[in-house]
């Protein structure tokens, strides 16, 4: 989530309204003017939360660079330090103003619940939220997102899907995605990468190459991942085998990702930001598949057993000085 | 129903036997046949029987060591057991090439991976299926009426057993499409369902979280009406968990609520969820409505229990009704406390 950057287009905007009609060149001279000092823009008890939870991920950021450093311990405590100041941040927040959806989800997911507590509470802010608000709606322009005040309810929709997903409830987290994509068809978000994980898991593969026409056939690890799933699991061999080759060849350092478990942390409130064919992005597509890996007990293995696809990832590790754990052993 | 190997046995021979008394006058068959129990049980060796029909026998003994005993053997009893069991599948092979109930016990033995034992069992589909017909059609054109019909069945329940295998481990493999089409393969070889494959499908249909197939086929077995009510575990665990996954509350209370009516010690075996190693010639039989049987199927939804992510690392539905359950029953949780604790005091002395 760039909070800095919503925060700015959302006191511009609201600026503007009470401003009346403006060109838009003076209205890119207003979003120029909150850009330089933001506080001074925020006249309203929603404004000055939305504030608060920007910066607080601002910092949240910043504390994150030298995680690296730390052992498992240190992590662990740092961690948890971060969660609470979070937390405390956004109760803060919803102090001034308690229909902060933000500061809402993000205090729920800095609580560290156990995934079907989290779902549940997400769930009940949802409902809540979406009875306070009315439902987002696509705009005429063809996607929510483009409407930064619509944005905090389709993350917390994005959220509530990404939890449905790793709480087993695929064919909710399927449908609360087609959902999300038919409001925000750009999807800023992402739910066509839930979405397909969904699919793949449920075997639904018409839907699975639906939603890949609907993205344009560009694919992406989670899609490459998903393929290589889907057709292992209804039996088709030979394509499956070909779809793992590809998962490989296409998603940088695939093989190692897949045989050697990255720890991802708790997504704040969405997805990291990750480059297109990025080891970031390979790293976040598997540790999102993770429970559907799981539940194929000789997946992993038959992978292995690919002709290259050990050599691969083992390659991948020795030119990039990783560390490779026997992943039998 | 589930299939019982030493009933089976004795069918075979009571029908063997009888086919052996065609030509007999009436009061001399039935004098003949009411020697047949003793026969059966102490003189085995004087009864009329093939090959086939000896290497059943040897199978029958075989599941009896490996699915009945097993489980509940120490390690030492264990290895004598495993041993003694496969020199039976193997003489049962030596008479009789064509065993495929010992072909396949032997061979899940065999296997390094669930995967490599699905390829293996669809591999020799087409061979198992043809000889079962073969047989069928042999014993069938030979014989009629209830006879008859009693040789359809015994000559096609090993194919209709490699079958049903073959769909419990596709399950097992997240083959869930796959696991059903077996499912569905085996009711229409036997409507009786004897394999129980519709258990298999139950929980298959829970994995696609596809309620109007399963209520579909729940619709088609009423209809014909073979086989018992679909109250059964797998089906309740089955609802349970679409429901729970599709966040209807109302819902999963009532499923739960049913499991924890319809069978003795519900709470006691929810909370202990304990898995049991796969009946190697086929699924155990239980009596139906008893504590084994929620116990066994709470067993087989291992894939439904253990799946997602959970921070004690047990699956979510697994850690939700382990919570759920041992709230509304203290009492059973300190049951099941107790016996754990016994156990392992057990294994120290």
């Amino acid at each position: 989530m760039r909070g800095q950057e919503e925060l700015v287009r959302r006191l511009a905007l609201k600026r503007r309204r009470r401003l009346g009609t403006m060109s838009e060149e003076a209205y890119a001279e207003l979003e120029l003017a909150v850009r330089d000092n933001p506080t001074h823009f925020v006249d309203d008890a929603q404004e000055e939360a939305f504030a608060l939870v920007a910066q607080a991920l601002v910092e949240l950021e910043a504390n994150q660079h030298d995680d690296d450093l730390l052992d498992d311990q240190q992590y662990l405590e740092q961690r948890e330090k971060r969660l609470a100041k979070l937390g405390a941040t956004c109760q803060q927040a919803l102090q001034i103003d308690e229909h902060c959806i933000d500061a809402a989800l993000l205090l729920a997911l800095s609580k560290d619940l156990s995934p079907n507590d989290m779902v549940g509470s997400l769930v009940e802010l949802e409902r809540q939220s979406v009875e306070r608000e009315g439902a987002v709606t696509a705009t005429v322009a063809g996607d929510a997102w483009t409407n930064v005040f619509a944005r905090p309810l389709l993350r917390l929709h994005n959220a509530v899907a990404r939890y449905c997903l790793c709480t087993t409830r695929y064919d909710q987290a399927r449908k609360r995605s087609i959902d999300l994509l038919a409001k925000a068809p750009l999807d800023a978000l992402g739910a066509s990468l839930t979405c397909a994980l969904a699919m793949a898991r449920l075997e639904d593969e018409e839907g699975f190459y639906w939603l890949e026409g609907q993205e344009g056939h560009r694919g992406n690890a989670w899609f490459h991942l998903g393929r290589a799933i889907l057709l292992y699991k209804l039996g088709r061999m030979p394509a499956a085998r070909r779809a793992l080759g590809g998962y490989d060849r296409l998603c940088t350092a695939g093989a190692y990702v897949l045989l050697q478990p990255v720890f991802v942390d708790t997504y704040l409130p969405d997805r990291p930001a990750f480059l297109a064919q990025s080891f970031s992005e390979t790293v976040l597509a598997v540790h999102e598949a993770d429970p559907i890996i799981s539940d194929i007990p000789d997946f992993a293995a038959w992978a292995c057993d690919q002709p290259g696809f050990l050599f691969s990832a083992q390659e991948y590790a020795r030119q990039n000085g990783m560390e490779w754990r026997d992943w039998n052993e | 129903m589930a299939y019982d190997p030493q009933r089976e046995d004795y069918q075979r021979l009571g029908l063997r036997f009888a086919t052996s008394l065609d030509g007999m006058d009436a009061r001399q068959a039935t004098r003949s046949f009411a020697t047949f129990g003793r026969r059966f049980a102490q003189q085995r060796d004087s009864l009329p029987q093939s090959d086939a029909d000896r290497a059943f026998h040897l199978v029958a003994m075989a599941t009896k060591l490996i699915d009945y005993q097993l489980p509940f053997a120490d390690d030492d009893q264990a290895k004598v057991l495993v041993a003694t069991g496969h020199k039976l599948l193997d003489e049962a092979i030596a008479l009789d090439a064509h065993c495929y109930d010992a072909i396949r016990m032997k061979s899940a033995s065999e296997m390094t991976s669930f995967e490599s034992f699905l390829d293996y069992l669809h591999d020799r589909d087409p061979e198992v299926k043809a000889h079962c017909k073969e047989q069928q059609r042999r014993f069938v054109s030979n014989s009629y009426g209830e006879r008859a019909r009693l040789y359809a069945d015994l000559t096609m329940r090993p194919y209709v057993r490699w079958v049903s295998t073959q769909a419990e481990h596709a399950l097992i493999c997240g083959r869930n499409k796959e696991a059903l089409s077996l499912a569905y393969a085996c009711l229409e070889l036997d409507v009786h369902d004897f394999a129980d494959a519709r258990f298999t499908a139950a929980l298959a249909f829970a994995k696609l979280e596809d309620e109007a197939g399963f209520d579909a086929l729940e619709a088609r077995l009423k209809a014909l009406g073979t086989v018992r009510p679909a109250n059964d575990p797998w089906a309740l665990i089955a609802r349970l968990c679409l429901c729970f996954k599709a966040f209807d509350h109302f819902g999963t209370e009532h499923w739960l609520k049913e499991i924890l009516g319809s069978f003795p010690r519900a709470a006691e075996a929810l909370i202990r969820q304990i898995e049991l190693p796969v009946g190697v010639f086929a699924r155990l039989a239980t009596l139906p409505y008893s504590e084994d049987e929620l116990i066994l199927a709470i067993s087989e939804a291992t894939v439904l229990l253990q799946e997602g992510v959970d921070p004690m690392g047990k699956g979510t539905l697994s850690t939700w009704l382990y919570n759920e359950v041992s709230q509304r029953n203290p009492e059973a949780l300190l049951a099941v406390m107790a016996e754990q604790r016994d156990k392992q005091g057990g294994q120290e002395a």
